[in-house]
């Protein structure tokens, strides 16, 4: 960490109260300290100073004309008055002029009670009017993309959503468009406004001009009960407040906490809870019977389930697959639950390519980013996986310059300019120690390869933040080898590791991995089997019960002919979730399982930082949480007993961690077993090779049934390099099949120039059509190419 | 008391778009004097003892102007300011029209003086015959190696480019330009941070009028002493000013800053139509407050003007004569004001709309005692509390006509309409 550079402070007064404030500090925040408000309406502590509307003018002492508070800088002995005549009349005069046109519909405004338009003219307004005058009328219902309704004439122009877009998120689609008193909010264009954080500017507009569709006219805010939460889509963790009335959920809303979220979240986190109300929600336990389901009591289920994985326990034939989507309180007894009942290792919280969810000794905190000189990023899409993420890294290359490195083997679609280092599959453990050894010669000869470049940033860098997706043990130890070369370099150098669920890290650390317990302890006797390794022999054949919980292997295992077969053949298969995925479509007995907003405890995020969430609203009847599940199972096994107490298993999990550990080599934690290591892959003649694309809404559960994600969902596509799909006579739009080595699937064709050629771009984790048919366990994998119908054809 | 005119001279008699009349008449032995034997800080010493104020409003010291540029080895920009849109303003239009080299020599040696490698001129989109003649000189100016690189051997090289606006009069506003230049919205920047340290492409910049830069190779030729002999003391120099309304000869007329307004109007421009006399001028453009009958002896500078609460501005005489209804000028004024906008300001954008609308029913018969009222307090509110002068420029006219002719506007309530115009309709 560089240290703060000493701020001088100024004395200024403020309604006759002097006191000091570091200089430079506007004089809006400066009045803040006082407890004083001087009302705003294009100001936003996370804009940049714009003086635009004019509500903030104070008299400043020695200055002729009224000033904006906004945009001033207190400078030393400075005078100023918050509420004076003057100041009190310019407020009026420009609370009249925005009334001047203003609809006044607060009835039936979703911001009414929450408006600023409403609260300053309560607090500071003519007291009586004197508008006569018709309205004048704009366009109220403006459809501004697949999130956001835009009344015009509510909109009092004070630009913040465009500034934001402009500012935060860089996107630049939010314009004003025309001039004067016909000004309008529109976009670049006049394209779709389809920004991943578009929910914030409902949140920022300080009037009810911009509404989220998911929220229109579905409550008033004095309706509202809040609740402080954390979501749990991502593994950022971005704090916010579950708004719910009469035990509903209506709506989420920022709860900022600068070191995690910035008063930001995305909008698959904040659009993410319709689900629960989604027919496709699970109200019911359910067994198989007769070839189909039926509705199973609580009580019930976990009888039948639990003599069922005690059976296969007693023969040592059961594993647990799950952790990275529950609560740290309830992944830790999942793993109580699998070794203690169970009497197994075979546990383990990794469904995805992902082998690691935490950079070991070398972590950075999110907050590095921020005055970060170089930030790596090695295959983690930072936009689609971990959003608010993304939202920081393009601030530091705008605001604080930092230059930004892709590597992967192709070029995702950043918004920030981007440095792409295009990788072989295998090769980035090499690319990386070419680079460290540069880096030690003090190299970063100018004019060579890209690792000279790169070489030569990081040689001018002070601090370096790598993010790593955790995929491929290999690589995230030749990132930690580059990382210690540069700290001994003397460099500031961290990882952060994105994980493939929301609560990754904090399974990995309550120790839902085959050889570690609670705070990467090792366990005592033999480390389990992986998730491949479970996969495989449930295939072969080999266990005779399976726990899959808060997990969809079907979709997310790399190997996705292998994990199929596994959960088709498992004699038994007990699935706990919120919908119905294609996993537990497999299972003999489901779980209906509460969602975050039905349930209390903590969650881990990415960079390690535990957060508490508490219940916003009560589950269904029959729904329990994951501990509830975890502890009626282990009364039915009869073999022990673990509470579903949140507040038990946290002191327990506590108590496990802080207990005194062996550690590896180095003072290093030590690392969650990784098997199947990856093989190079032979690729047929003609055949292209697949690499999966990640999609902020793609994914089998929550998100493929949420009404309120569901216009932002894309259809299942894959994107061709020009040159293949000429090679291939395929257009944009067409309907092609891919088949692999274990499977095809069906999809519509896109053609980019990003894509390198020979190789073909898969969106992930589709139920429609599963990525991962084609791949093998180590995510690798190829497909032939066969168009079923001409892009004509497919839209018709 | 008529000078010897230095920017018009020749007009009407020699074309001056032509490179080798404007040299036969002493043309860039200016840009020779400076290049050759005078240091930037020279010139800018030159031009500050001249004491040459801007032409394009404000009239700010422009050699002061240059002085505070930064020296910080950042690249410097100097933008010359050719958007005149301001209401009876035509002055800079026929200077670009008659004689380009002038303005050309004026922009290399300022250039020259501010350290600049990239000059911008912003030309008015409207003022397309000038934009054709300038580009037109300015190849000449190349080819002949007055402009471009090394230029008269001295090894300083500039480049002069050309940009045309697309007809907003606030992009005359320096930031507004800017942005315009840059390729955004027109619209003024919040200040500080000023040009000088963060102008265009957030460079040091300066930002001057045309006929500011034109008077530059004037006084580098003849001297500061020359330039500050003529005019008054504070507001120095000759100044073209447009004269405009109802006068017998309306034209642009070259005169020494401190000419009383009667001479200039009366006189100059030929007086008022037999019988008429002057009811209302507006001396600096569609944004300046009126004057009236009893002030024709001021004199037209800069100080002088201001101590009569209005303004030379860029130098707009627009003379109206007692048939001339001051509630419809006002609403041509104020109309201008709405559309101006750019509407980034809540009192300019909404009170500027407010305004208007009062005043067209004034106008049309239909206002209101309530609005009237309205009228003498919303100065207050609009004046002084927007991001840029425009929003200051509102208020002025209308406010002045309507305290010294206040029966003027209530008998456009009590009547219904205007009394000037019932008044001629019966006589007819
Ligand atoms: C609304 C507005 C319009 C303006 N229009 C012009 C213009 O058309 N031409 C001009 O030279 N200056 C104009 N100005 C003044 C410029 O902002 C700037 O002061 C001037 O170009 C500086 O040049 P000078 O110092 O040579 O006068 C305008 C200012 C405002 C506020
Ligand atoms: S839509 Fe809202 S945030 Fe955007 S300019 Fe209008 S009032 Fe401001
Ligand atoms: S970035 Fe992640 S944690 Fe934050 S709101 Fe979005 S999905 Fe949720
Ligand atoms: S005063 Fe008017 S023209 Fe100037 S910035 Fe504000 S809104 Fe725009
Ligand atoms: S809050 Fe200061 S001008 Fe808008």
């Amino acid at each position: 960490m560089s240290p703060e550079k000493a701020v001088r402070e100024v004395s200024v007064t403020i309604d006759g109260n002097t006191f000091a404030v570091p200089e430079g500090t506007l004089v809006v925040e400066a009045a803040k300290h006082l407890g004083t408000q001087i009302p705003v309406y294009c100001y936003h502590p996370k804009l940049e100073p714009a003086g635009l509307c004019r509500i903030c003018l104070v008299e400043i002492e020695k200055m002729p004309k009224l000033q904006i508070a906004c945009a001033t800088r207190v400078a030393d002995g400075m005078v100023v008055h918050t509420s004076s005549a003057k100041v009190a009349e310019a407020r009026r005069g420009v609370l009249e002029f925005l009334l001047l046109n203003h609809p006044l519909d607060c009835p039936v405004c979703d911001k009414g009670g929450e408006c600023e338009l409403q609260d300053f003219t309560m607090s500071y307004g003519p007291g009586e009017s004197r508008l006569t005058e018709p309205k004048l009328h704009k366009p109220k219902l403006v459809d501004l993309g697949p999130t956001i309704v835009l009344d015009e004439e509510r909109c009092i122009l004070c630009r913040r959503c465009t500034r934001f877009d402009d500012e935060i998120a860089q996107e630049r689609t939010l314009i004003v468009e025309d001039r004067g008193f016909k000004s309008l909010i529109s976009t670049r264009n006049g394209g779709a406004y389809a920004s991943y954080f578009s929910g914030n500017t409902t949140e920022i507009c300080p009037v009810g001009a911009l509404t989220s569709k998911a929220y229109r006219f579905r409550s008033r805010p004095w309706d509202l009960n809040h609740t402080d939460s954390v979501c749990t889509q991502c593994s950022v963790g971005c704090n916010y407040r579950v708004d719910t009335r009469f035990g509903r959920v209506m709506r989420t809303f920022t709860r900022e906490n600068p070191a995690v979220d910035d008063g930001w979240i995305c909008d698959r986190g904040r659009y993410t809870f319709n689900y629960l109300y989604a027919p496709e929600r699970l109200r019911a336990p359910s067994i198989k019977r007769d070839g189909g389901r039926v509705d199973v009591t609580f009580a019930e289920a976990a009888v039948l389930a639990g003599s069922k994985l005690a059976e296969a326990a007693a023969r040592g034939r059961v594993g647990v697959i799950g952790g990275g989507r529950l609560s740290d309180e309830e992944a830790y007894a999942l793993q109580r639950f699998a070794r203690e009942v169970l009497g197994t290792n075979n546990i383990d919280y990794r469904t995805h390519a992902q082998v690691y969810a935490s950079p070991s000794r070398f972590g950075a905190r999110l907050t590095d980013i921020d005055d970060a000189s170089v930030i790596l990023a090695f295959g983690a899409v930072t936009p689609e996986l971990a959003p608010i993420l993304d939202l920081r890294i393009r601030r530091a290359v705008a605001r604080g310059h930092a230059k930004f490195v892709y590597m992967g083997p192709y070029r995702p679609a950043f918004t920030i300019e981007t440095r792409y280092v295009k990788l072989q599959r295998g090769t980035l453990p090499k690319e990386l120690d070419d680079l460290g050894d540069a880096v030690r010669r003090g190299a970063g000869q100018p004019g060579g390869s890209d690792v000279a470049t790169i070489a030569s940033d990081i040689a001018a860098a002070k601090k370096i933040v790598a993010i790593h997706s955790g995929e491929d043990a290999p690589s995230a130890d030749a990132i930690e080898r580059l990382v210690e070369t540069l700290q001994q370099s003397g460099r500031d150098a961290g990882i952060l590791v994105v994980g493939a669920t929301g609560n990754a890290r904090g399974a990995e650390a309550a120790g839902c991995v085959p050889n570690l317990g609670p705070g990467y302890a090792p366990v005592s006797g033999e480390p389990g089997m992986t998730t491949d390794q479970m996969l495989a022999a449930a295939a072969d054949g080999r266990l005779d019960a399976l726990f899959v919980i808060g997990a969809n292997p079907a979709l997310t295992f790399p190997d996705g002919a292998l994990a199929r077969r596994a959960l088709k053949r498992v004699p038994f298969l007990a699935v706990a979730d919120q919908v119905m995925t294609e996993t537990a479509s497999y299972a003999h007995i489901v779980f209906a399982a509460a969602s975050f907003a039905e349930k209390r405890g903590h969650t881990t995020n990415l960079e390690g930082i535990r957060q508490a969430f508490a219940a916003a609203v009560e589950s269904p009847l029959e729904v329990r949480t994951d501990a509830q599940i975890i502890g009626a199972l282990t009364l039915a096994t009869r073999r022990g007993s673990i509470g579903d107490d949140p507040t038990t298993l946290f002191a327990e999990l506590n108590a496990a961690e802080s207990a005194p550990r062996a550690k590896t080599g180095g003072g290093a934690l030590a690392r969650p077993v990784v098997t199947g290591a990856s093989a190079p892959i032979a690729v047929p003649d003609g055949a292209l090779t697949v690499i999966p694309i990640p999609h902020l809404y793609a994914g089998g559960g929550a998100a493929a049934h949420d009404p309120g994600t569901k216009p932002m969902r894309p259809e299942p596509y894959a994107v061709f390099s020009p040159s293949d799909a000429r090679r291939l006579s395929l257009d944009e739009g067409a309907r092609v099949k891919l088949s692999g080595a274990s499977g095809s699937i069906e999809v519509s064709a896109r053609i980019a120039q990003q894509v390198p050629d020979g190789s073909v771009l898969v969106l992930a984790e589709m139920p429609e059509a599963p990525h991962n048919l084609l791949l093998d366990a180590s995510g690798g994998g190829w497909a032939n190419v066969e168009v079923i119908a001409g892009a004509a054809e497919a839209a018709g | 008391m008529p000078i010897e005119p230095v920017l018009t001279k020749g007009f009407g008699s020699l074309d001056l778009t032509d490179l080798a009349v404007y040299r036969s008449v002493g043309g860039f032995a200016a840009l020779t004097k400076a290049l050759r034997e005078m240091t930037p800080d020279g010139v800018v010493a030159e031009v500050m003892a001249s004491n040459l104020r801007g032409r394009g409003g404000a009239g700010f010291p422009t050699g002061k102007k240059w002085s505070f540029l930064p020296k910080d080895g950042r690249p410097r920009y100097l933008v010359c300011n050719s958007d005149e849109a301001e209401a009876g303003t035509f002055k800079d239009r026929m200077l670009l029209e008659n004689s380009p080299f002038n303005l050309i020599e004026g922009l290399v040696i300022s250039a020259y003086a501010v350290n600049a490698k990239r000059v911008f001129i912003y030309i008015r989109g409207e003022f397309l015959a000038g934009y054709r003649i300038f580009q037109k000189a300015l190849a000449q100016a190349y080819d002949a190696g007055l402009v471009g690189a090394d230029i008269l051997g001295s090894g300083y090289s500039v480049e002069i480019v050309p940009h045309r606006g697309a007809g907003a009069y606030i992009c005359g506003e320096e930031t507004a330009q800017l942005n315009s230049l840059e390729g955004k919205r027109g619209e003024p920047r919040l200040k500080p941070p000023f040009p000088a340290n963060a102008g265009l492409y957030g460079m040091p910049t300066v930002v001057n009028n045309v006929e500011t830069l034109m008077y530059v190779p004037h006084i580098i030729e003849r001297g500061a002493k020359w330039f500050a002999s003529i005019g008054a003391e504070k507001s120095p120099g000759p100044k073209v000013i447009s004269v405009s309304g109802h006068v017998m000869r309306p034209g642009n007329y070259e005169v020494p800053l401190g000419i009383p307004m009667r001479e200039l109007v009366m006189e100059l421009a030929g007086g008022l139509r037999p019988g008429r006399r002057v009811k209302a001028i507006q001396p600096g453009g569609g944004s300046s407050a009126a004057i009236f009958e009893e002030d024709l002896d001021v004199a037209c500078d800069f100080d002088s003007l201001a101590a009569k609460g209005t303004m030379l501005g860029s130098g707009a005489v627009t003379v109206m004569d007692d048939t001339a209804c001051m509630v419809r000028c006002a609403l041509t004024i104020n109309r201008f004001f709405e559309t101006e906008s750019c509407g980034q300001c809540t009192p300019c954008r909404e009170g500027g709309q407010w305004v208007h609308r009062m005043v067209a029913r004034l106008e049309a018969g239909e206002g209101s005692e309530s609005d009237l009222k309205i009228l003498t307090t919303i100065n207050r509110t609009i004046t002084g509390t927007n991001l840029c002068v425009l929003g200051d420029s509102i208020m002025p006219f209308l406010s002045s006509v309507y305290k010294h002719f206040p029966e003027e506007f209530h008998d456009h309530v009590r009547l219904a309409g205007c009394p000037l115009h019932a008044r001629s309709e019966s006589a007819a």
